[in-house]
């Protein structure tokens, strides 16, 4: 296992809350590993699967999507629907091969800054202990 | 009276009355064994349809094409499960349509100029044998058998280690000629642009090439979760033989189990994505 | 004089030519009969009918990059794509062979389709005469047949415990060696015969079809898939794209159909041939009509696979057979 392995980790973190917890982390001074890319997004239910898909295709080692915690969405009820949707996406892409720890979602809130730290540690160190994902087939190449 | 003659028989007074404008059935393709599609505009052409095992085609998918015009169409059980689809998308309007509904025994693996012998899995564990939803019933209604495991293929593939579904998917995009027939066949595929040919963004992009192949072939698949009606039109119509049933039966297998629900049974109830629990517990985020 | 190699020798002669350089060959995918790179010789199937795909995606890939743009001290850089290697493609029918003279008119014509032409000049073309005729084909109405050596470098023929060689060119002489052969002692099997299409006059009918409801009634069943496209071996569309990656810009084709839906769409978004019976026409025509106006011969070889693999069966057979019986218009 290669222990140099930093993976790399898409994070579409909703505005209202998961932004705002990961914002809190940073104020309140607390570390978590900088193998996340934070991509802002208004809500948790925003997250097209295919954006995790594409995130996939395009060599994330994992995929994370937080949002506000179930009856705090700002927009009343997106998290409902974001969590169905990754309820079935979750073992649809196991079934294709790409193993269950690589996606998460969690709700994170805006005053979460210390869970907002702890789930991208677990995530990281999940993903350091799954190893990179296998080489994405080049593109172009004949068949 | 055969099915056939049925058939006849009603787009024949459909068509003599004007009650519609066309029927869409069946008639004999060229290779002298399998069926085709076929429109009916005049009376005259009534004695053209046919139904048999070879029926394969999901015709539903042609009501798209004629929004607002009268029509009535020959549906096999899942096919009215696809009209119950697309009445419940708002896609078709009930009152154009007249439904001949046939009592289905299953259909064949569809084998250019040979006669298929194997029935096609989806009608191997078939449920539903008599259509949801009709004007014109065709045949006896049947009594449903109760199928112990309707997903045996599905479960066999869960059983596989990662690595080997992993091979197995990446033999199977790799083929993929991106040619959209399973979109084009599929009658829940009816974006008027599909996220596949979207050019700004571009989410899928033109290359013919594995990982292009397997986002799109994820996607469209994850696209009719809680939609998919089963009527297998994807595989049959792949002519790269690429197993979609394997990945829509898994989702129509976890939409059950999570959700139960089944799409097309009924007009009315709202499909999984679009409604909530509150309280459900669905093993993620908790 | 016609030569003769064993079986044996064959298959020794196919793994020299795995080594020398890339071998194609039918191959068994699933249930499936495919042209694929052989990696053991054991792989390559000789005794099939004809593949699912037609093998033009090895002259003309379904994607392929056409060039690199780099920056480079401030200016703009264009790194043509180059193909390297030469490849053998062992097994093609004479239909699909022919196919490939009907590429060779749009994409040699002057100015020459570069990479094309690349692909064409390392390329080495190894036939497979037919001995039974699919029951789709139709090749000899189409201007091909089972013993056509079209485009072809060497044609081997089946007949018992070996095969009669007949090298085409100075490219198939040189590849042959002498060695492996000796004087053929069986006479040539018979070809079999295909089914005839009414393909006399088709062109002028043609013409004459082109207004009228039958094409619509034709598309009323077409789900615009590209599945005929795909599959043939002379259509030859394609789409271009640019791939852009932190200053590098990537120029990439992949194949397109006529019948996709929105093949023609144009800036502002206007598609002169959204309607479906034009899409079809379009299908015919360019295969029956523009295509010879243009270049001389029918655009179809008679391979069949549209007609196998159409999922509405959409028939060319049956197309022609309609035009041929439509009066002229009023």
């Amino acid at each position: 296992m290669a222990i140099d392995f930093e993976p790399r980790i898409v994070g579409f973190l909703c505005n209202w809350c998961s932004y705002a917890g990961a914002d809190m982390a940073g104020t309140a001074r607390i570390c978590y590993p900088s193998n996340i890319r934070v991509i802002r997004v208004p809500c948790s239910a925003r997250i097209d699967p295919l954006l995790v898909v594409k995130a996939f295709q395009l060599g994330a080692d994992g995929v994370l999507v937080a949002g506000c915690h179930p009856g705090d969405c700002h927009y009343t009820e997106g998290n409902y629907y974001s969590r169905r949707r990754f309820a079935l996406l979750y073992p649809f892409l196991e079934y294709l091969g790409i193993e269950k720890g690589r996606l998460r979602l969690e709700w994170v809130s805006a005053s979460e800054g210390r869970k907002f730290s702890h789930v991208v540690s677990s995530f990281t160190e999940g993903l350091v202990s799954l190893g990179p994902r296998e080489k994405v087939p080049a593109e172009g190449a004949l068949p | 009276m055969s099915q056939t003659a049925q058939i006849r028989q009603a787009a024949r007074e459909l068509l003599q009355g004007k009650a519609v404008e066309c029927v869409i059935g069946y008639e004999r393709g060229t290779d002298g064994v399998n069926a085709r599609p076929f429109f009916a505009y005049e009376a005259a052409e009534a004695d053209r349809l046919i139904f048999d095992q070879t029926c394969t085609h999901d015709l539903a998918k042609y009501l798209l094409n004629r929004k607002g015009k009268s029509t009535a169409i020959v549906v096999k059980p899942c096919d009215s499960r696809a009209i119950n689809l697309l009445l419940n998308e708002s896609q078709i309007q009930r009152d154009k349509l007249h439904i001949i509904g046939v009592v289905c025994p299953g259909v064949v693996e569809r084998r250019w100029g040979t006669p298929g012998a194997k029935q096609l899995n989806a009608c191997q564990v078939c449920q539903q044998h008599t259509p949801v939803v009709y004007d014109t019933l065709v045949g006896q209604p049947v009594s449903e058998p109760a199928v112990a495991d309707p997903y045996p293929d599905v479960a066999g593939m869960e059983a596989k280690p990662a690595d080997e579904r992993r091979t197995f998917w990446e033999e199977q995009f790799s083929r993929c000629l991106r040619c959209y027939a399973c979109r084009q066949a599929c009658p829940g595929c009816y974006c008027p642009e599909c996220f596949a040919e979207r050019l700004d963004p571009l989410w899928v992009g033109i290359r013919i090439a594995p990982g292009e192949n397997e986002v799109w072939n994820t996607m469209r698949a994850f696209h009719l979760a809680g939609r998919c009606i089963g009527c297998y039109q994807c595989e049959q119509v792949c002519p790269v033989n690429i197993r979609l049933s394997l990945l829509n039966r898994k989702l129509e297998k976890d939409v059950l189990g999570m959700f139960h629900f089944q799409a097309g049974m009924d007009a009315e109830s709202p499909p999984p994505f679009s409604t909530y629990q509150k309280d459900e517990k669905l093993g993620i985020g908790e | 004089m016609r030569q003769f190699i064993s079986k044996q020798n064959l298959i020794s002669w196919l793994r020299q030519q795995m080594e020398a350089r890339q071998l194609v060959a039918p191959t068994q995918v699933d249930d499936l009969i495919l042209f694929r790179r052989i990696d053991r010789v054991d792989d390559v199937i000789l005794q099939f009918q004809n593949t699912a795909t037609s093998p033009k995606e090895w002259l003309f890939p379904k994607t392929e990059t056409l060039f690199h743009v780099e920056r480079k001290d401030g200016k703009a850089e264009l790194i043509p794509a180059e193909i390297d290697g030469e490849t053998v493609i062992f097994g093609l029918r004479p239909c699909d062979a022919r196919g490939i003279t009907m590429l060779d008119l749009p994409y040699l014509a002057d100015p020459a389709d570069t990479l094309y032409r690349q692909h064409r000049q390392k390329t080495v073309l190894v036939g497979l005469s037919c001995l039974t005729a699919c029951p789709e084909c139709f090749c000899e109405s189409m201007g091909s047949g089972p013993e056509d050596t079209a485009a072809l470098d060497i044609m081997f023929t089946e007949v018992r415990d070996g095969y009669l060689v007949q090298a085409i060119t100075e490219k198939g002489r040189s590849l042959m060696p002498q060695a492996l052969l000796s004087p053929a002692e069986t006479v040539k099997p018979p070809a079999p015969e295909t089914a005839p299409v009414p393909s006399e006059g088709i062109t002028a009918k043609m013409r004459q079809a082109f207004d009228g409801p039958y094409w619509g009634r034709v598309a009323d069943r077409c789900i615009h898939c590209n599945v005929c496209a795909y599959v043939c071996p002379t259509c030859y569309c394609f789409d271009v794209r640019d791939y852009t990656n932190k200053g590098s810009v990537e120029r990439v084709r992949s194949w397109e159909s006529c019948q996709s839906p929105g093949f023609t769409k144009i800036a502002g978004g206007h598609d002169p041939r959204a309607n479906k019976g034009a899409r079809m026409r379009q299908r015919f025509s360019h295969k029956l009509l523009y295509f010879p106006e243009q270049f001389g011969p029918l655009h179809c070889v008679g391979c069949g696979r549209c007609v196998r693999a159409c999922p509405v069966n959409i028939d060319i057979r049956e197309i022609m057979q309609d035009v041929q019986r439509m009066g002229a218009p009023k």
